[in-house]
C-alpha cells in the first residue's frame, strides 16, 4: 500500500508564535495535500485539526508565561485513511475528557462560546485516543476516507 | 482575510475572505464590530470568499449572533462553502443561525 508520511516539529526556541505555529503547519498539510492529491475537504479538516489542537497546547500547555511546550506532529496518508499523531511535552491533559463540554444543543441565549473546537476534532476524526506516556501527551486520530 | 461592507437601505452586508483562524479572528471580530452601527436592521455576513475558518472564528460569528439577538438585528449568514457549511452544521449553528444558499436570498429573507 502506497504511504506518505509527514514529520513536523514546532520548537519553542525557533517558533515561539501561534502565527508562525500556524504557518508551519498550513504549508506542511497543503504540500502533503497538493501530492496525495486529497480533496480540499480533507486538505480543510486536517488544517482545522491541528489548529485546534496545536493553538491549544500553545496556549494552556506549557507553565503561565513560560514557552510553549514542544510539539511534534506525524501526518500519515495511505489510500483509505489518514492518521494524525500529535505529542507535546506539556502539562498532561486529554482533551478529550478534560477540556470543556461545547453546548451545541442550546438556545442562542444560552450556548457558550467555549469547547467547539475539541467537539469539531471528536466530530470531523473517526478514531481518538489519548495516552500520557513517558513524560508526553500523546494523541492519535484516524480519518477514514470517504471517497 | 479581508472584510469588506456594504449597504442596501438598512441592510449591512459584510464580505469576509481567505482565513478566519486563531491568529486573525480578534481583527475579524473587531472589523465586524467597527462595521456594524446603531442604525443597522439587519446584517448578512457574506463567506462566499471563506476558504477556511476555525473555531475561533465561529466563536467570533456567534458573539455577533447574541449581540444582534439583543440588539433586536435581524442575522443571517450566506453563501457557504460545503467544508465551511459542515463546520457550521457540527457546532450546532444551522440551529440558531439563519443560513442562506445566495446572498439574495440571505437579503429576501432579512428583509421580507
Amino acid at each position: 500500500m502506497m504511504s506518505e508520511k509527514v514529520s513536523l516539529t514546532i520548537d519553542p526556541a525557533s517558533c515561539p508564535s501561534q502565527e508562525q505555529a500556524l504557518q508551519i503547519i498550513t504549508s506542511a498539510v497543503e504540500e502533503l495535500g497538493q501530492r496525495e492529491a486529497w480533496p480540499d475537504s480533507l486538505v480543510f479538516k486536517v488544517n482545522l485539526v491541528l489548529e485546534e489542537l496545536g493553538l491549544n497546547i500553545i496556549s494552556y500547555g506549557g507553565e503561565s508565561g513560560g514557552p510553549h511546550p514542544e510539539i511534534e506532529i506525524v501526518i500519515t496518508s495511505e489510500n483509505d485513511s489518514l492518521t494524525i499523531e500529535v505529542s507535546d511535552d506539556g502539562r498532561p491533559f486529554d482533551p478529550f475528557e478534560d477540556a470543556p463540554e461545547a453546548t451545541v444543543n442550546a438556545a442562542i441565549e444560552d450556548r457558550r462560546i467555549g469547547g467547539l473546537g475539541i467537539h469539531l476534532v471528536q466530530t470531523m476524526m473517526d478514531d481518538l485516543s489519548y495516552q500520557h506516556t513517558g513524560g508526553k501527551n500523546r494523541l492519535t486520530m484516524v480519518a477514514r476516507r470517504e471517497e | 482575510m479581508e472584510v469588506i461592507t456594504e449597504r442596501d437601505g438598512e441592510t449591512l452586508i459584510a464580505k469576509t475572505d481567505g482565513r478566519v483562524d486563531g491568529t486573525n479572528a480578534t481583527d475579524f471580530q473587531d472589523a465586524l464590530r467597527n462595521a456594524i452601527t446603531p442604525d443597522d436592521k439587519a446584517v448578512i455576513l457574506d463567506f462566499g470568499e471563506l476558504s477556511y475558518i476555525s473555531s475561533a472564528g465561529l466563536r467570533v460569528i456567534l458573539l455577533t449572533a447574541k449581540d444582534m439577538r439583543s440588539a433586536n438585528v435581524k442575522f443571517a449568514v450566506c453563501s457557504l462553502s460545503k467544508p465551511v457549511k459542515d463546520v457550521f452544521t457540527i457546532s450546532g449553528f444551522d440551529q440558531i443561525i439563519d443560513i442562506h444558499d445566495t446572498q439574495s436570498e440571505a437579503r429576501t429573507a432579512v428583509q421580507g
